[in-house]
């Protein structure tokens, strides 16, 4: 701006925390200068909930409940990552190949329907109000496939250290073939939606890009890494759960910019199905859980038999299992990005200390990098697409 | 008797215009009704069923709730102003109704009455003067409600409007030129032998977007963009105000319809069916068009919609006015 | 206006000229008057609208709408997005005067006598001529006939100020 050019004022906006499109409570401070952002600065905060804290005073299986509420889009995500790295403490190697697939095979179902809900909102945040409903429509099914395995449609907790809480019920492969049949139609129709209408690319094309390097220094991950195309899952280059196994590929952006990242997941949910197929195809038999009574209560009617399994049983109510002391680091590709636990143990029944990698936190840091010189419409596109869950932010 | 034979013609306008009024609260009402329970179906979903069958009271529902609504005046506010912009609002929208023809003569009673209230020799610039003058309800409103959101989508939309009248006012010229006239009731007797959609099919694609872009219809509704500025210039109102905008917007959706009916789609003419039936037939498929716009499309950025206005959306409709008067000329 | 031919007509559209008129007068003192220029901003609007009041009182429908269209609808919105988005203005403690005051004295003098001699020296012959009942055709023709070179030069003038704004908008986006 040239220095005789009229004095001009900017205006600072407050955006949220209670906003339609903030995805919860996230709160931004934008300087606008007209409709063009001049700075973001997100205020995080509301929602913090001492998540990591309560941890402390609770055993290590109650405290695998408290990772639903972290991150209440992907429930099972968390219950896995905590799960993956309470296992690592107490170096657990032998986990049944059942549960190790069924884990799979659940996550993946979780990655959609958190995808799902990231679609759907990102629709309804460039205003394609319909496709909103109709990702709820899908995600509805994948809930019910939940309810059927945990008795609970969104705080799950069903992953347990050692395998899962009890095996799946009659009639949950009906319903999973279901879903991959059905799917594969409904991802086409989105995308008659979406991705071959003019005003979504619009929208979305060189919207809040992230060069490849700015995503490097940003530390962020997932898709919107994936999206500036860098070729980075943890799903591939570390293995866990039999990940190795499965095949499927890593979708990839160039530009990463929204329309990227919003084709890499829908891609990612077209890989992901596969996943599932191949893990319900190749679903192996025998036990979901690990036998070890130091760490596994006994089954039920070993109790009326056995002194030993009443002891067991008793033991692990009132006291839970005591991981040697130690520190270790787990990180799994969330729907996300990566969900990373790190947990301390000082010997006793309860973690020491737990820290949650939340890949929404370190993604949001990306968000006034994006922001900058962009008009305010792009400001929802943007948050949208980064997929943030706010109770994962703030823990 | 005698004495009273005068105001004869007095007393029909006065009950027509209450017609016409009562009509127009009854068809927004409806068209709310329509749009909530066509877009479920669109959605998957169910929609207002309780009140009534199919939901067919919840108009009446929806209008008791809405004046139970807390009056809420924001610190802020600039009162009077504040007051009078939902009215400004109104107002030109139920006004620009006065000129839509819905039929030719009647008899009632051995009174001739006409089924519209004016046949004013401007009557089409008459509906582009009150809706120019609508744009000012929304401006005051944004203005005097002393928000930032109300005030950007305040004002996002008197620029879209300024915008959109432009190509709005120039695409129904051609089918102005063919009628030779600016007469409604004289531009649907014009159409007897031909729909001016069929000379026009460029006039009416231009009119028909920059239509939904000045009722602030989907893929065009920036000015109360819900995701971005919560809901634009009638954030800060509530209650019987905050419908005042929402009747507004709803009529103008009529008025708009029943202008597309009348300049491009031969009126109330019709075979078997009487004029009215096909006026109201006509005016509900543009309805549900601008329903279903609203269930598929995204919503435009400001920008970009601006860029489409000027660039393109004008100059095709010069393009068009051009076109006709040759093609009139060469045909003599 | 045959349905009406049995009321006084006359002191009827006497009554409403003379309340339009009072409704122009009090609007354009109240445009120059109040302190809050958007104030005086929707006074100006209400000056405008009253005039077209007064044209559809002369029978002239088309120049009512015209003047509705284009002054209310289009001219006042863009005075009002100005006075909107600069905030300082509407500073009711603003002096409504600036060093250029006598400036505009002298101007408004010129005019005020420029107007007064019209209005008091012209005849002002009474048309006997019976109300054109098409007059858009009428008007259409006297611009491209009779009233061509004033049509063009107010065109030109219309298309400079075009370019005008659009160098203006350049320069900044540039700079």
């Amino acid at each position: 701006m040239s220095q005789n050019a009229a004095r001009t004022e900017t205006m600072v906006l407050n955006m949220g925390p209670h906003h339609p499109s903030t995805h919860g409570v996230l709160r931004l401070i934008l300087e606008l200068d007209g409709e063009v952002v001049v700075k973001a600065t997100p205020d995080i905060g509301y929602l913090h909930t001492g998540i990591e804290k309560t941890a402390e005073s609770l055993n290590y299986t109650g405290a695998i409940s408290l990772w639903d509420r972290v991150d209440y889009l992907a429930p099972l995500s968390n219950n896995l990552g905590f799960v993956l790295a309470v296992e690592k403490l107490l170096d657990i190697a032998n986990i049944p190949p059942r549960a190790q697939c069924l884990r799979v095979l659940l996550v993946e179902l979780q990655r959609i329907a958190s995808h799902l809900v990231w679609l759907g909102t990102q629709a309804i945040d460039i205003g394609a109000v319909s496709v909103f409903l109709y990702c709820f429509r899908e995600r509805e099914q994948i809930i019910d496939i939940f309810e059927m395995v945990s008795g609970a449609r969104m705080m799950t907790s069903y992953i347990r250290v050692g395998g899962l809480a009890q095996d799946i019920p009659e009639g949950f492969e009906k319903k999973v073939r279901d879903f991959i049949r059905t799917f594969p139609k409904r991802i086409d129709e989105y995308e008659t939606l979406l991705t071959q209408n003019q005003i979504w690319r619009d929208r979305t094309v060189g919207i809040g890009k992230l060069s490849a390097e700015e995503a490097i220094d940003l530390g962020v991950t997932g898709p919107i890494l994936r999206g500036s195309g860098l070729n980075w899952d943890i799903r591939k280059s570390h293995p866990y759960s039999s990940y190795e196994q499965f095949e499927f590929e890593v979708p990839l952006g160039q530009n990463g910019d929204v329309y990227d990242r919003y084709l890499c997941r829908i891609r990612e949910m077209r890989e992901s199905l596969k996943i599932v197929e191949q893990a319900l195809n190749r679903l192996p038999k025998g036990p979901v859980i690990i036998d070890d009574r130091k760490i596994v209560p006994p089954p039920r009617e070993e109790l009326a038999t056995s002194m030993e399994a009443v002891i067991h049983h008793f033991k692990i109510y009132t006291e839970g299992f005591k991981p040697p002391v130690g520190e270790v680091y787990v990180s799994i590709e969330g729907p996300r990005g990566e969900l990373g636990f790190f947990v301390v143990s000082d010997g006793s029944a309860q973690p020491y200390r737990v820290r949650v990698r939340p890949p929404s936190f370190i993604n949001l840091q990306a968000l006034p990098r994006m922001l900058q010189g962009r008009l305010l419409a792009d400001v929802v596109a943007c948050i949208a697409s980064i997929d943030i869950v706010l109770g994962e932010v703030d823990r | 008797m005698e004495l009273l034979s005068p105001l004869v013609p007095i007393l029909i306008i006065v009950i027509k215009s209450g017609v016409a009024i009562f009509a127009l609260v009854t068809a927004f009402a409806y068209a709310v009704w329509i749009e909530r329970r066509v877009m479920a179906r669109m959605q998957s979903r169910i929609g207002p069923n309780r009140a009534g069958p199919f939901g067919l009271l919840q108009p009446l529902a929806d209008a008791v709730k809405v004046l139970l609504k807390e009056e809420i005046i924001p610190q802020d506010a600039k009162v009077p102003i504040y007051l009078l912009a939902p009215a400004v609002s109104l107002v030109p929208a139920l006004l620009s109704f006065a000129v839509v023809p819905i039929g030719p003569e009647i008899e009632i009673l051995g009174q001739k009455i006409t089924l519209y209230l004016a046949d004013l020799n401007v009557g089409v610039l008459y509906v582009f003067a009150l809706a120019s003058v609508g744009v000012y309800g929304i401006v005051l409103a944004g203005w005097s409600s002393g928000s930032k959101y109300s005030f950007l989508g305040a004002l996002r939309s008197s620029a879209q409007m300024l915008s959109y009248e432009l190509p709005l006012g120039l695409s129904v010229v051609g089918a102005l030129m063919l009628a030779g006239t600016l007469s409604l009731v004289q531009l649907v007797e014009a159409q007897k032998n031909a729909w001016f959609i069929l000379l026009q099919p460029l006039g009416f694609l231009i009119f028909i977007v920059s239509a939904v872009a000045e009722v602030n219809r989907a893929p065009f509704d920036l000015p109360e963009a819900e995701t971005e500025l919560v809901a634009g210039y009638h954030t800060e109102y509530t209650s019987i105000k905050w419908a005042f905008f929402y009747m507004a917007e709803y009529i103008n959706m009529i008025v708009v319809s029943s202008i597309a009916v009348t300049l491009f789609f031969g009126g109330w003419q019709g075979p078997f069916f009487p004029p009215a039936v096909w006026y109201f037939l006509k005016v509900a498929a543009f309805i549900f068009l601008f329903i279903w716009l609203r269930a598929t499309l995204p919503r435009l950025r400001y920008d970009r919609l601006m860029q489409f206005g000027w660039k393109i959306l004008l100059p095709l409709s010069l393009v068009n006015i051009i076109a006709t008067a040759a093609i009139m000329v060469w045909q003599g | 206006m045959p349905p009406f031919e049995n009321l006084p007509t006359d002191l009827v559209l006497q009554g409403i000229f003379l309340l339009v008129a009072g409704l122009i007068v009090v609007a354009a003192v109240a445009v120059v008057t109040l302190r809050n220029i958007f104030h005086s901003a929707l006074a100006l609007i209400l000056c405008f609208s009253a005039v077209a009041g007064l044209y559809i009182l002369l029978e002239a429908p088309f120049v009512a709408a015209v003047q509705v269209l284009i002054y209310v609808g289009a001219i006042s919105v863009l005075i009002l997005f100005a006075v909107m988005l600069t905030e300082r203005v509407m500073d009711p403690k603003m002096g409504a005067r600036n060093e250029q005051w006598w400036l505009g004295l002298l101007l408004t003098a010129i005019a005020a006598t420029g107007l007064g001699a019209i209005v008091g020296f012209a005849p002002w012959p009474l048309s006997k001529a019976p109300i054109i009942n098409d007059q858009i055709t009428a008007l259409g023709k006297e611009f491209l006939t009779t009233y061509v070179l004033p049509f063009e030069v107010a065109s030109l003038l219309l298309l400079m100020a075009l370019l005008g704004a659009i160098i203006i908008a350049r320069e900044k986006e540039g700079g």
